[in-house]
């Protein structure tokens, strides 16, 4: 039998199984890989299950079928390869939901963003001050990381984010002056 | 049956090649020529004359001779890109029924993949020539950054000009595969594709026979037809300068201007400096016919292009932090397009990525094999035929929501095919339809981004608001096309779409254009 014979047989009976089957035995990896294994077990995958080795057969259910599979092999990747999707989806698990949801992927975006300071203006002419402040912190730019801190804040005065990382900024920009200070060689700049 | 061809349909070049013997290579006319001008000149009645034959008309008859029609390709009439072509070309742009652009020449009217399937039909031939075979299948390549309906405009071109179009593969990937199959590497590649008319970087990782996308972007409105364009203004004030006369109103002049900023652009590629003479570029008031005669150098144009260039780097920086990468982490880095010959290009690439791009592939035909590969390893029972190419989406695909947002529903860089459901109910009472507006792009506001299409749901069941749950299921192919379907959440009926606002050739469209059919 040749190795296209064996993965439409291959393929059949795995189309039948996969209302069955959660995203970790798609992929065939243990729920407690590490992140990598995630992405080779993809690669592996992809290499057995790829619709478009059996192409040349013109085999339309065949091709169908393959599409299926692997557009769950696609599905289920894009899931675990994201550390907060993969959480949100071992907790749906836990109640027997096989399948990522809109609310698990929206609660994962929101895990996101609570992780990721990048994400934490919602107006967007804050957004447009928190970027460049992120930006001068990186640079270690503090004066005008405050500056541009506050005028975020006018626009999103709520955010608890923002007066978090205005602390943070304060203190460095005063830790910098303080260097400044001690050093003889000091230049003004106007 | 036939066989299967790649090809390379470019913006200003088209190539076909074909995997014999186990090797991918470029097939050649008559003439020998391997890369075809992608200009299709109208003549009186149905004459339609295809390549180089077609571009020597450009100089005399440029309102009958359509060049860079891809730049069109499931573009709306009202879109910037046909504004921007209305004022460089001097044929006319036509609204379709769908409020696509179309192509008006010698008193007619043509879908812009009608044009296009005039030069795959040429390509098909050229290929038939070459082998003696029936071609009946093609791999066709697009930039990686075009969108469902530019896909499906090259789809339809293929179907008008009698060609199975056994997948579109993007650019770029083609181009990785040319490089890496059967060549056992290990590594990421950047490649660097910068055409006639777009600009695509795409990140690969190469695991042997494995070929993964991890990131692309792009840019369609930047290409060489920019760069001729910069150099023709810059000719233009010399002009003016010189003569005290303004071209800008003068098509024809600007046409011709263009011609020999392209010719001098090529030029710089070997030379540090070249004479640039054009005669009779225009008439003055008094009927004088004036010529031009200057001398363009390498600096001169550095200093034009250069920004140019860079717009293409800002580009990268998205496409490798998309990928989490740093340019210092690409192991080799492929050049594609013909705008790469380019020695200014060249360097700042190399600057760029810190290191010398592979030379050993021609950046013109580079397309066109990895298109031939696929399509072998697409009809082939070879067992060693089997490279898997895993490609991505390259845009957002979301739907509007209140207050003219989007909610995005396949984010960009997402492997396919894939697909991804969302449950839609009602907002009133008794309400019987429901609308979807379906958008590409990056931005969180619809009006930024391209619309696909509006897709209704309709002859809903009468009952409160919110008892009615549509599953609306948005599939991605691996041609990278999107595909709607519904089903009412509960019964698992399938529920009817009807599609609105779409500029998309209709099937019967298609087939009334097929070329077979018309007897061409």
């Amino acid at each position: 039998m040749d190795a296209r014979t064996r993965m439409v047989i291959e393929i059949d009976a795995l189309h039948g199984l996969l209302p069955a089957l959660d995203y970790y035995r798609v992929l065939q990896v243990d729920q407690d890989c590490a992140p990598d294994a995630v992405g080779d077990a993809f690669r592996t995958e992809s290499r057995r299950l790829h619709p478009d080795r059996l192409a040349a057969l013109r085999d339309a259910k065949a091709q169908g079928q393959a599409n299926d599979v692997y557009r769950l092999v696609n599905e289920a990747y894009r899931c675990l390869k994201d550390p907060e999707k993969r959480a949100r989806y071992d907790q749906l698990l836990t109640v027997g939901t096989l399948r990522m949801t809109d609310d698990a992927n929206a609660a994962a975006q929101a895990d996101k963003k609570a992780d990721d300071p990048e994400h934490a203006a919602t107006d967007p002419n804050a957004e447009k001050f928190w970027k460049m402040a992120l930006r001068d912190w990186k640079n270690k730019s503090y004066k005008s990381c405050v500056t541009n801190i506050k005028f975020a804040i006018n626009f999103e005065g709520e955010n608890e984010v923002f007066k978090e990382w205005l602390v943070k900024a304060e203190k460095a920009l005063e830790d910098y002056e303080a260097t400044l200070e001690n050093n003889p060689y000091k230049l003004r700049i106007v | 049956m036939g066989i299967a061809v790649g090809i390379d349909l470019g913006t200003s070049n088209s190539v076909v090649a074909l995997v014999r013997d186990g090797t991918a290579e470029v097939l050649q006319d008559g003439a020998g020529l391997g890369v075809h001008p992608s200009v299709v000149a109208f003549g009186y009645g149905r004459s339609v004359v295809v390549g180089a034959r077609a571009r020597e008309q450009l100089s005399y008859a440029p309102d009958s001779t359509v060049t860079s029609a891809k730049r069109l390709m499931g573009r709306r009439y009202n879109s910037e890109e046909a504004e921007r072509m209305r004022r460089n070309v001097a044929w006319g742009i036509a609204a379709g029924p769908h409020g696509d652009a179309r192509v008006r020449v010698q008193g007619r009217v043509l879908a812009v993949p009608e044009v296009s399937a005039h030069i795959l039909a040429h390509m098909k031939s050229v290929a038939e020539a070459a082998t003696g075979d029936v071609v009946d299948g093609a791999v066709i390549t697009v930039p990686a950054y075009f969108n469902d309906q530019q896909r499906q405009a090259t789809r339809d071109a293929a179907r008008i000009a009698g060609l199975e179009c056994l997948r579109i593969i993007n650019e770029p990937t083609a181009a990785a595969l040319a490089y890496g199959f059967g060549q056992g590497r290990r590594q990421h590649v950047a490649v660097y594709d910068l055409g006639g008319g777009t600009f695509d970087i795409s990140i690969l990782r190469l695991d042997d026979d494995l070929f993964e996308v991890i990131s692309t972007s792009g840019d369609t409105f930047l290409g060489g037809d920019d760069f001729d364009v910069t150099i023709a203004d810059h000719l233009a004030g010399i002009l003016q300068q010189e003569t005290g006369v303004d071209v800008s109103e003068n098509l024809g002049a600007r046409i011709r201007l263009r011609i020999a900023a392209e010719a001098a652009k090529r030029a710089l590629s070997d030379a540090d400096a070249v004479d640039v003479r054009v005669p009779s570029v225009l008439k003055d008031s008094g009927g004088e016919s004036i010529h031009l005669s200057t001398r363009v150098d390498r600096n001169m144009v550095r200093q034009l292009v250069t920004p140019l260039i860079q717009r293409t780097f800002v580009v990268c920086d998205d496409a490798l932090s998309q990928a989490s990468l740093t340019a210092a982490q690409v192991d080799a880095v492929l050049l594609v397009g013909g705008m790469t010959r380019f020695p200014l290009v060249r360097e700042a690439v190399a600057h760029y990525f810190g290191k010398r791009p592979f030379a050993h592939l021609n950046p013109d035909e580079v397309v066109a094999l990895g298109a031939a590969i696929q399509a072998n390893s697409l009809t082939s029972f070879t067992e060693a035929a089997g490279a898997v190419l895993l490609d991505v989406t390259p845009q957002t695909l979301g739907v509007r929501t209140v207050g003219g947002f989007v909610e995005p529903l396949v984010p960009r860089n997402s492997p396919i095919p894939t697909q991804s459901s969302k449950t839609f109910h009602t907002a009133h009472d008794n309400q019987t339809e429901v609308r979807i507006s379906v958008f590409q792009g990056e931005s969180r506001m619809t009006t930024d981004n391209e619309l696909l299409g509006e897709f209704v749901l309709e002859g809903l069941e009468p009952a409160p608001r919110g008892v009615v749950r549509i599953e609306v299921t948005f599939a991605i192919d691996a041609d990278g096309i999107v595909h709607v379907t519904a089903e009412d959440s509960a019964t698992r009926v399938a529920q009817s779409l009807r599609i609105e606002a779409s500029s998309k050739l209709s099937h019967e469209e298609v087939e009334q254009m097929r070329f077979d059919e018309l007897g061409f």
